[in-house]
């Protein structure tokens, strides 16, 4: 039956992810930026709580959690600093299309190398406009923006298909809009050799569903930061004779950009237990996705908003939340491919809420 | 977590789908084309008493002191709490609003039953009351009603400017007042009426009474003209010199009396009107989602029907609606659940209450904008429930109010 709690060890493994979160990244989150990584010290305490490895399957040495492990910790990660949070998974959502792609024996040759080298990213991009042309075994084009600057495995959602690639990467530093501790760069492949070419359309779907709730849970942290840090500044700065948080426009504001992220919240919820279930998620996720990155769109301009001259300026972090959340809301081919997923089935559909056909 | 609802509350709803489709719907599209409310003889009350509905939830006699044990804080009907297999009563009040309102929300309030009357009598009442007014509810021998009326014509959502006067006078109180926009109220048993005792004491003057149909001095009863939800009626009425008996009095003197000196007595009579507000509004709120969500399938049928699939202007806004929608219903389902698991709920239902009647505006709105010219004839399904979802962002405390108690909560707002 509908139940809100979490399980215990979720419970548990939440207060881990925030505590880690909170006292590692949030305290640094501008030396990250700057240093376009996080330190050694930092990854090794991530490594070592068990969150490089979360959704790893338990017979590869790993946690074998599920998508609502994944996206309880993804927004603590998330509310203290989404790029860190990508420059510290090793594998992030490249992972989801070499498990539902390639299976046990794709993630131990391919991706288990890289658990064991420190530092090492796949990357997970989206092929849906054909930048990249895949011929003959052979990639050739260019992904003007990705979230690294280190790519060991490039992993390619290409409609129906799923491609690896590990050799032939050229990478050429940007100063990146927002994520930038987990770096900027432009990628180029001019000729890379394709390393595995698998045609799965359920797998290829489920796993551009996978990436975008990563997306969206991240982008849930994100704005759940803005939001809360934006009321409490509220609560302190001082106009007029009273804190701004008690004029009734901010005030009403305030309430409308909590509402922006339990609402979120409840979409990614959803769409995370659904994809546990095995069931069919893949319009949830688009959906989930969509949610996030247009609240997003509206709690963090207006956290920078409540803060005024302060929010723009870099001292406080309001303005960085911004930049992400931005950037986030564009991976995986943004908004409108997640509109093409979320509505196809729309108009078709005789019943699309009913409370008899809707079940996760 | 868990979103997967149980198979018998399944069946539940499927049984108000079968009679939604066949009952509630066309007498809904009925009474908006007549312009007034469903005659209280129609046989469909009849039929709804042989289904078991119009029933009162208090369980009666010695079960009423287990009930009373077990009962919410947030004033939530008794039994629940307990996890994992079934539905509490919130939630399954919240599933089962939604799919009655996608059929007819004028025509699910007009259900026989006590209405938004039980749960102050529930809360309130002494065992005696309970006895008195909600006993013929168990088992009615003919449809019954029971009505609320708080609201005045000069204090809607603030309701502790209510004026009608209330005056000790023996072994009766004397009402005197106008009452405005109460559900089923000409047609009700009796209805529980709020009135001060002491205007310049705002909530804490407030008494809360039942007042039988028969009682001299309650009359005047106009059913008002709407602009939707015309299924039921929404009805005002004065108490001139109406004198009702002590014993009618909610709870008796001690509810109200300042005897312990403490805050949380000398309120007493404003907290049970707000308790009963506290386990509504998440039904409301699922109720708005029901007719939203009416307005979505029409929508899609009218897509369908005209070739307009392939158009993504039209499928993103169907898109973006159907999302909103469940954001509104996951809202609803969490503040009824919370209530269940008898944890406050207080943002949380406002949260729910604030979010879903603009999201289902928004659905009919879209289904007007996609009907064209067709919607401006007057005469299809989404043009009656454009009309009846904006009462859902006013009834129960506007979205306005939800913002204020979301507020006050998050930031302190003060009342002043």
């Amino acid at each position: 039956m509908i139940d809100f709690a979490l399980d215990p060890e979720l419970e548990l493994l939440r207060e881990t992810a925030r505590s880690f979160a909170q006292h590692r990244l949030r305290p640094h989150d501008r030396d990250f930026e700057t240093a376009r990584g996080v330190d050694v010290a930092t990854r090794d305490a991530f490594t070592e709580i068990g969150l490089a490895a979360l959704e790893w399957p338990e017979a590869l040495g790993g946690a074998g959690l599920g998508a609502l492990a994944r996206a309880l910790v993804l927004e603590e990660l998330g509310a203290a600093d989404a790029g860190a949070a990508l420059t510290l998974d090793p594998l992030g959502p490249a992972f989801y299309a070499l498990a539902e792609c390639g299976e046990a024996a794709a993630l131990q040759a391919i991706a288990q190398p890289l658990l064991e080298r420190p530092g090492s990213r796949a990357v997970l991009a989206w092929n849906g406009v054909a930048r990249v042309a895949l011929r003959n075994g052979r990639a050739t084009g260019v992904l003007p923006w990705l979230p690294a600057d280190r790519v060991d495995l490039l992993v390619l959602l290409d409609g129906d298909a799923v491609a690896v690639i590990d050799e032939g990467i050229a990478l050429a530093p940007l100063r990146g809009a927002g994520l930038r501790a987990a770096g900027a760069s432009e990628l180029r492949l001019d000729g890379a050799p394709v390393r595995a070419w698998w045609v799965n359309p359920r797998g290829a779907r489920r796993a551009l569903a996978r990436a975008r709730l990563y997306a969206a849970s991240l982008l849930l942290g994100v704005m759940r930061a803005a939001a809360g840090f934006s009321r409490d500044y509220a609560l302190q700065r001082v106009a007029f004779g009273k804190p701004i948080a008690h004029h009734q426009a901010l005030a009403f504001l305030i309430t409308d950009m909590a509402m922006a992220v339990d609402g979120s919240r409840l979409l990614v919820h959803e769409a995370a237990v659904r994809l546990d279930r095995g069931g069919d998620a893949e319009e949830a996720c688009a959906t989930a996705f969509l949610e996030a990155a247009e609240q997003a769109m509206f709690v963090t301009p207006n956290a920078v908003q409540i803060l005024g001259g302060h929010g723009f300026m870099q001292d406080y972090p309001v303005e960085k939340w911004m930049r992400e959340a931005r950037a986030l809301g564009l991976c995986f081919g943004g908004v409108d491919g997640a509109r093409e997923d979320a509505g196809r089935g729309i108009v078709a559909a005789h019943a699309p809420l009913g409370l008899l056909e809707a079940q996760p | 977590m868990n979103f997967k609802i149980d198979d018998e509350l399944r069946k539940r709803l499927a049984g108000i789908r079968e009679l939604g489709r066949t009952q509630i719907r066309p007498l809904g599209l009925e009474a908006d084309r007549a312009g007034k409310p469903v005659d209280p003889d129609h046989p469909f009350y009849a039929l709804l008493l042989k289904l078991g509905l119009g029933r009162t939830r208090w369980l009666g006699g010695e079960l009423d002191a287990e009930q009373d044990a077990t009962r919410s804080r947030v004033g939530s009907p008794p039994s629940g709490g307990e996890r994992g297999h079934k539905a509490g009563p919130s939630l399954t009040g919240v599933l089962l609003s939604e799919e009655l309102a996608y059929w007819d929300r004028g025509v699910a309030v007009s259900f026989p039953g006590p209405g938004l009357g039980e749960p102050p009598v529930l809360s309130m009442g002494t065992p005696e009351q309970k006895e008195r007014f909600l006993a013929r509810f168990r088992e009615p021998d003919r449809p019954r009603w029971g009505s609320f009326a708080m609201t005045e014509p000069g204090a809607g959502s603030d309701v502790a400017a209510i004026r009608t006067s209330c005056k000790r006078d023996g072994d009766h109180w004397i009402l005197d007042g106008d009452k405005s926009f109460a559900a089923n109220a000409s047609r009700a048993d009796w209805i529980v009426v709020w009135a001060t005792a002491d205007t310049s004491l705002g909530r804490a003057g407030h008494r809360a009474f039942v007042v039988e149909r028969d009682t001299p001095g309650l009359g005047d009863f106009k059913i008002e003209k709407k602009m939707g939800l015309k299924a039921y009626e929404s009805t005002s009425f004065t108490l001139r010199h109406c004198r009702v008996p002590a014993s009618h009095l909610l709870g008796g003197e001690a509810t109200y009396s300042n005897q312990d000196g403490s805050r949380g007595a000398k309120r007493a009579g404003f907290k049970g009107a707000l308790q009963s507000f506290n386990a509504t509004r998440p039904m409301i709120g699922a109720m708005a989602v029901g007719i939203g969500r009416a307005a979505l399938d029409e929508a899609a049928a009218f897509a369908r029907e005209h070739d307009l699939g392939s158009d993504p202007r039209v499928r993103d806004r169907l898109e973006r609606t159907r999302r909103k929608l469940r954001v509104a219903r996951l809202l609803c389902w969490r503040a009824a659940w919370l209530a269940d698991q008898q944890q406050p709920n207080i943002v949380e239902a406002s949260m729910a209450k604030a979010h879903a009647p603009a999201a289902a505006l928004d659905a009919t709105l879209l289904g007007m904008e996609l009907l064209g010219e067709v919607g401006a004839r007057g005469d299809h399904l989404i043009e009656k429930l454009f009309r009846d979802v904006k009462a859902m962002d006013i009834v129960e405390g506007t979205g306005q109010i939800q913002h204020i108690v979301i507020a006050r909560q998050l930031v302190g707002l003060p009342r002043e």
